[in-house]
């Protein structure tokens, strides 16, 4: 590694630190810095200046990996227990530190200005956010499976800790995504102590030798143990239900910040384990008796669920907020059903599709946070009309749905493209329905959250609302700009997303600026959304010069059934807004793993008082008795029974 | 192999401190107290200074009056025993009472539990042993009354009925050993053991121990004492009865295993006795209203976990128990000093981190070490224990399984009491303020648990080699036999 | 580069001419029916000039406008990746998967303009058209899906030629008759044609998305709806009825297609929305499962 940086760059006497050494340094001086400083108002500033320069250093490195080099190693290292640790950052891990640091470089940035004035305690989330990004960098540079199990507690933990920040309903929902995540840890922890057991090592090479050496029911248990661990923090059915409700309540940049890359870092342990380590190969062979599913495709078709299931609970929220972190729940099984495809393209897709993800959710989250800083509220049924008043505030929200729907021209539209192609080429036509169906929900639920938002009637009180602050909007359009630039020229993304697919092994992807050219059907979106602009551009030709003059009316200006309508009145139609489909589908709904959740609640608290009922004092001489008598018999048939 | 009289000081001075004290006390009232403290100090030192010869020369022994092995009275001291005198010691002096009480009754308890402590876990003799731990066992009711209150006294009177009932099993199962093998000294078991010690009467006799040991060790089922006690008990009682006193009845139980029985069926006794016990006490304590009774019964399930770790055959089982026990001697103490000043419902922590915010996140610290998050010195005795069960037979990985199912309930009530220190009413009066002064204790045990975090290799490479001298039975026979020349 | 230019122009004219065809025919077949006349060749250019010329014309703000553009350039785009005989336009930079979502930029198009009128009725009209849209797309998808695993490509030039190459005998509708009739079912429904008409709703001008559709803009939704059937018509004939060998022929199979439908459709009475999705989601889909799965079974 540092041969090569010495050949290529010129300042090759500075070779005390390696690239990542500077990271995780600066990453900790920022989080340490931001504690101290506090309710300093420059904290935020700061934080985002300091996001950029790491975002430069993450350019270096990704140059650095691009040209072949196989990963950026760190000084830093332990000798603990007999195990080493050891952090280094791969193509992989630094596909997702680059949105890491991306995201929280927005995220800092919208909080610094007025809407950061506004929350309370903001320079606490300013810090904790500093706090999140050094811990998913720790993870994702982690060298081994001790210290990726060490930074996956630490990204656990740091984001319950921003969680927390809302107060009232955030503590609790903090709470039970605490519950899941120390859950879905503990399961990681067995996994890696299992790998140990047979190598004697927990380095990601004897994960490799684990594998081979085990048993096909110790390699079983060994996947599930990973597979339901990781997918816990990635909120795969049926260990979703946390997401939602915790990320919404988060206060709106540090939200934005979750949604956008803190779930991807399930997807990023997933990749590694699964994918990379274990390979794809050992997945499909891993059969399921009796059926012709393995466990490749058993973990496919829970990707799919959780692309189809969440997305049509999204349909049926009533906050813009909520109605978002659901559909980032269906986002995540795109990504992962596209990795697991295996080939070039869907690997490609699903990590493309990370990145995409990343920047649509963000500008929407971050556009939700400016309604809800100017009108107080994402309830769905009480807002409306707000075009006239935060013009540019829509533009992002509309850009973001595009993006989120998968339509083009926004980027969303080419990751979910280069996913349904794979399925298709991979011979997975009912998954791709499901893919398709999903998208359909989406277009659905995502029209319902700019009309009952952005479209319709102007509530009285928000006549005089103005436009969020240039703080607020600059980043959020930069967002949606970024979405629509990678959108127009996928490739750009796709550079990226090379880096990271060399890591993971197998076949490349060729393409090139505008898409891929495949034997089987092409993607060109330069073509693509340069004639949709221009057929738009004949659109407004024959728009504007054919026909009569058209003349604007007031927004207020408006009638119904015969009736002119005075703003008085609410007419907005945003409750139940597709009654239609609610009657079809609405006795789906059964809610039957919100009744599993509860149940095991149950279980715990009725043990729990069971056993303070019976487990008292007066009655210990009888369990003496007991236990005696049991454990001469069971003594006594150890020894006759060896 | 060495022999060291002074083995004996760890364990005479405070018995005679402990004696002279009231006297001392009549003299004069203030005076009583520095006398104990005094005797205290000098008992560190001595001890630190036999545990830095055993740590040097390698594990010592000495016979009473010269009497040989089979017939004396014989001390055995290794580092895990010296290990944990010093704990006692540290503990004894951290909780020493801060009032200015005039009665020496407590402080004469104390330097008897200090004593009878020590000679508990460096007896090389199966009857000494009995005879310590009734010591220990008479200064903890004392201890445990010295309250004052009604409730304390009743508490102490149901603990005493059932450590005695306790003890007369144990008894009957130190008759069993010798009618077998017809010794009570550990090296001459730990010899006669493979002829005359296996098979059913073994195993009853072992059950017999377990069970009566087993009442200061808060192992299930004889652990019912627990939450009354220490919900009553003054809290620097009760920390040192969690913290150390259990521990040192495990090491003993420990040594029973290790020395005369280690069979299969004693192995799975202790095994099913701790997975019933992380399984009940995580299970109550998630039940629990209070700070107070959460903390003892979760204590419940920390001894649980020990005794998982020491029910694993050889020395990587022993290492996580040790790890596990110190961290835990360290981590709960702490826990019931917050505990103390908020009794009662949990709720009335709502508001706390406002109005004390270095309690909370202490709370917060130390809950994170317990539940076994990496990097604290929770997590890495966890590592060690799972290394351990894993590498050893199935019966283990379900115990493995069961400890991990425990961290995820531990997780959510130690952390719906966080939630109440954070959360709680935005308005309004917070939960009552109190100095960080009355927490000086609390506050120590956390920064030794941040240092600690520092030191894990090495303090990983100390335990590890603590415990390999543990389990090498015939070194420790060799060396008490030696003891009587 | 000339023919590149020709394509874009030609095109979307000759979609526009010959869906000013097929609204004629819609309008010819339903008085035939009801034994009128009928109106005259010319009258759907009648009706688009006459609608441009209204001096009512209604602008709920840029959105409402924006709509417009969106509506039509969707169309426009969407032509120009659909191969017809002598023109394959840009199908080889985007495939059959990229058509189906160019046509719902049109959609969302017309969705944003309509919700943009902030007229409740407008609103509820969306809604219907939405839940209709999800209910109509699923049977086609399946189709479309069936049809692409059989063919081994998305590229639409290839799936013309496959078919071409093999006769009448190498149609989709021949070699996977479940996968044709159940998408020709969606089709209907995309279509919009009774009973799924409930979104459009023409015999209520009070609810429905043209609601607040006046002169040039309701006159851009008639041409939509000439773009619209043509569209429809040349994807199921590309997909099923093996593409175009030559006009004549080509335009024969578009036209019996959108035939199809709007001979039965008079017969029927309006289903409700929900009773749409059931039925879609039954018949429509179950048979074109039922196709896949045959085609999955080769």
């Amino acid at each position: 590694m540092s041969l090569l940086l010495r050949r290529r760059f010129f300042w090759e006497e500075i070779d005390l630190m390696s690239l990542l050494d500077i990271l995780l340094l600066v990453a900790a001086l920022l989080a340490s810095g931001l504690f101290v400083l506090g309710r300093g108002s420059f904290a935020g500033w700061l934080a985002t200046v300091v996001y950029g320069l790491m975002l430069a250093v993450l350019a270096i490195a990704g140059l650095a990996l691009d040209s072949g080099v196989a990963f950026i190693p760190s000084a830093m290292s332990f000798e603990i227990l007999g195990r080493n640790l050891g952090w280094r950052l791969d193509g992989l891990g630094w596909f997702f530190a680059l949105l890491t640091v991306g995201a929280a470089f927005f995220a800092s940035w919208y909080g610094s200005g007025e809407w950061g004035r506004k929350q309370k305690r903001m320079g606490l989330q300013h810090a904790l956010l500093a706090l999140n990004v050094l811990a998913m960098l720790l993870l994702l540079s982690s060298g081994d499976l001790l210290s990726l199990f060490i930074g996956w507690e630490l990204v656990s933990w740091a984001a319950f800790a921003i969680m927390t920040q809302g107060g009232g309903p955030a503590v609790a929902a903090a709470y039970r995504y605490m519950i899941y995540a120390l859950a879905g840890a503990m399961a990681v922890f067995a996994a890696i102590m299992l790998v140990q057991n047979v190598t004697g090592g927990l380095g990601f090479a004897d994960l490799q030798t684990a594998i081979s050496a085990m048993s096909t029911a110790q390699v079983w248990v060994l996947f599930i143990l990973f597979a339901a661990g990781f997918g816990v923090k990635m909120a795969l059915m049926p260990f979703h239900l946390w997401q939602a409700p915790a990320y919404s309540e988060t206060p709106g940049a540090s939200s934005a910040f979750l949604n956008a890359v803190s779930a991807r870092m399930g997807l990023f342990a997933l990749i590694l384990v699964l994918v990379k380590l274990t390979g794809l190969e050992a997945l499909g062979s891993l059969a399921i008796p009796f059926t012709f599913m393995s466990a490749k495709s058993a973990l496919m078709w829970v990707a799919a669920i959780t692309m189809v299931v969440p997305t049509f609970i999204a349909l049926m929220q009533t906050d813009a907020r909520m109605l978002l972190t659901w559909h980032g729940i269906g986002q995540g099984g795109y990504m992962l059903l596209g990795v697991l495809v295996g080939t070039s393209l869907g690997t490609a897709g699903g990590l493309m599709h990370v990145f995409n993800y990343a920047t649509y959710q963000a500008a929407l989250f971050l556009a939700v946070t400016a309604v809800i800083h100017r009108a107080g509220t994402s309830d769905l049924d009480e807002l409306g009309g707000l075009i006239t008043r935060m013009p540019w505030t829509y533009v992002t929200l509309l850009m973001g749905i595009i993006g989120l729907a998968g339509l083009p021209p926004m980027n969303g539209f080419v990751s979910k493209w280069m996913i349904y192609k794979s399925l298709l080429d991979g011979g997975q036509p009912l998954l791709l329905i499901m893919a398709f169906a999903a998208t359909l929900g989406t277009i659905l639920s995502v029209y319902k959250l700019i009309h009952n938002i952005f479209l319709g009637q102007l509530r009285r009180e928000h006549q005089h609302l103005k436009e969020a602050p240039v703080s607020m909007v600059l980043p959020m359009l930069i967002l949606a700009g970024i979405g629509f630039v990678t959108g127009f020229m996928p490739g750009l993304a796709l550079n990226i997303t090379d880096i990271a697919q060399r890591a993971i092994g197998g076949d490349m992807l060729p393409h090139h600026l505008g898409g891929v050219t495949l034997a089987t059907g092409s993607l060109n979106m330069l073509w693509v959304v340069g004639v949709l602009i221009g057929a738009i551009g004949a659109g407004a030709l024959i728009f504007y010069l054919l026909g009569n003059r058209r003349y604007e009316v007031h927004q207020f200006d408006n009638y119904a059934g015969g009736h002119f309508l005075s703003a008085d009145i609410r007419y907005h139609f945003s409750h139940e807004f597709y009654p239609g489909l609610a009657r079809v589908i609405g006795p789906w709904y059964r809610g039957s793993i919100v009744r599993a959740e509860q149940g095991i609640g149950i279980l715990v608290n009725v043990a729990g008082d069971l056993w303070q009922a019976v487990f008292r004092v007066a009655y210990t001489p009888l369990y003496m008795l007991l236990v005696v008598v049991l454990g001469l018999v069971f003594t006594g048939s150890w020894g006759i029974v060896p | 192999m060495n022999t060291v009289p002074q083995i004996i000081f760890p364990v005479a001075i405070p018995l005679i401190a402990a004696f002279l004290l009231p006297i001392a006390g009549r003299c004069h009232a203030g005076f009583g107290r520095i006398f104990g403290r005094a005797a205290v100090l000098v008992t560190f030192l001595a001890s630190a200074l036999l545990a830095w010869q055993v740590a040097g020369a390698g594990p010592a022994s000495s016979a009473m009056g010269g009497f040989k092995a089979p017939l004396g009275i014989v001390f055995y001291a290794d580092n895990l025993a010296m290990a944990f005198v010093l704990l006692l010691n540290i503990g004894v002096w951290l909780f020493w009472p801060s009032g200015d009480e005039d009665r020496s009754g407590p402080y004469t308890l104390l330097l008897t539990l200090l004593g009878g402590g020590a000679g508990l876990v460096l007896s090389g003799d199966l009857f000494n042993i009995f005879v310590f731990y009734e010591i220990v066992a008479v200064a903890s009711y004392g201890l445990a009354a010295s309250g004052g209150s009604a409730a304390g006294f009743g508490a102490s009177l149901r603990y005493l009925l059932l450590s005695a009932l306790g003890s007369s099993l144990a008894l009957m199962g130190i008759a069993l050993v010798y009618a077998a093998a017809g010794t009570l000294n550990l090296a001459d078991l730990a010899l006669l053991a493979p002829d005359v010690l296996r098979g059913p009467p073994g195993a009853a006799a072992f059950l017999l121990l377990l069970i009566g040991f087993g009442v200061k060790a808060e192992l299930f089922p004889v652990n019912s004492w627990v939450p009354e006690i220490y919900a009553s008990a003054p809290v620097r009682v009760t920390s040192l009865l969690a913290g150390i006193v259990s521990k040192l009845a495990l090491i003993v139980i420990l040594r029973f295993l290790v020395l005369v029985f280690p069979m299969p069926s004693a192995y799975g006794l202790l095994l099913t006795l701790g997975i019933l016990g992380v399984l009940a006490g995580e299970l109550a304590a998630y039940r629990a209203r209070d700070l107070n009774s959460t903390f003892a019964w979760s204590s419940i399930a920390q001894l649980g976990v020990i005794a998982i770790a020491f029910s694993i055959p050889g020395p990587a089982g022993i290492a996580a128990g040790i790890a596990l026990a110190l961290h835990h001697a360290v981590v709960k103490p702490a826990f019931f000093f917050i505990a103390d000043k908020w009794r009662g419902d949990v709720k009335l922590l709502s508001g706390g981190a406002r109005t004390s915010p270095l309690v909370a996140a202490l709370f917060v610290l130390l809950s994170l070490s317990i539940i076994g998050i990496p990097p604290l010195p929770g997590f890495w005795a966890k590592y060690l224990l799972l290394d351990a069960a894993f590498s050893s037979s199935p019966a283990y990985w379900l115990a493995a399984a069961v400890v991990l199912a425990g961290a995820v309930v531990e997780g959510a009530y130690l952390f719906r009491a966080a939630g109440f220190f954070y959360g709680g009413p935005q308005k309004g009066r917070g939960a009552a303020l109190f100095m960080p002064g009355e927490l000086v204790p609390a506050f120590v045990l956390g920064a030794v648990l941040l240092v600690a975090m520092f030191a894990i290799a090495p303090l990983g490479a100390y335990i590890t080699s603590m415990a390999v001298q543990a389990a090498d039975v015939p070194a420790i026979a060799a060396q008490i036999l030696l003891g009587g020349n | 580069m000339m023919s590149y230019v020709a394509d874009f122009i030609f095109m979307p004219l000759i979609a526009f001419v010959t869906g000013l065809g097929l609204v004629l025919m819609a309008r010819r077949v339903r008085a035939k029916i009801e034994r009128r006349v009928g109106p005259p060749v010319l009258q759907p250019i009648y009706d688009i000039v006459k609608l441009y010329a209204k001096k009512t014309q209604i602008s709920h703000g840029i959105m409402h406008d924006l709509s417009i553009m969106m509506l039509l350039g969707g169309f426009i785009t969407a032509e120009i990746f659909l191969p017809v005989p002598g023109f394959d336009g840009l199908a080889g930079e985007g495939d059959l998967i990229t058509l189906i979502y160019i046509m719902m930029v049109p959609m969302l198009g017309l969705a944003l303009g309509v919700g943009s009128c902030a007229n409740p009725n407008g609103s509820i009209g969306i809604s219907r058209a939405l839940t209709a849209m999800l209910a109509y797309d699923i049977p086609f998808i399946i189709a479309v899906t069936g049809a692409c695993m059989a063919y081994g490509t998305t590229n639409l030039i290839e799936i013309v030629q496959i078919q071409q190459a093999g006769g009448p005998a190498s149609w989709g509708a021949a070699t996977m008759p479940l996968l044709a009739f159940g998408g020709l079912l969606a089709v209907h429904g995309m279509m919009g044609k009774e009973p799924f008409e409930i979104y459009i709703a023409p015999a209520e001008i009070a609810t429905g998305p043209m609601v607040e559709m006046s002169g040039k803009y309701m006159g851009a939704l008639f041409i939509m709806q000439c773009f619209q059937l043509y569209t429809i018509g040349v994807i199921y004939t590309t997909l099923f009825l093996g593409g175009g060998e030559n006009w004549p022929f080509f335009l024969a199979k578009v036209f019996a297609v959108v035939f199809i439908s709007v001979a039965v459709t008079n017969v029927y009475g309006r289903f409700k929305t929900d009773t749409m999705i059931r039925w879609m989601w039954k018949w429509p889909t179950g048979i074109a499962l039922a196709g896949l799965a045959l085609v999955m079974a080769n």
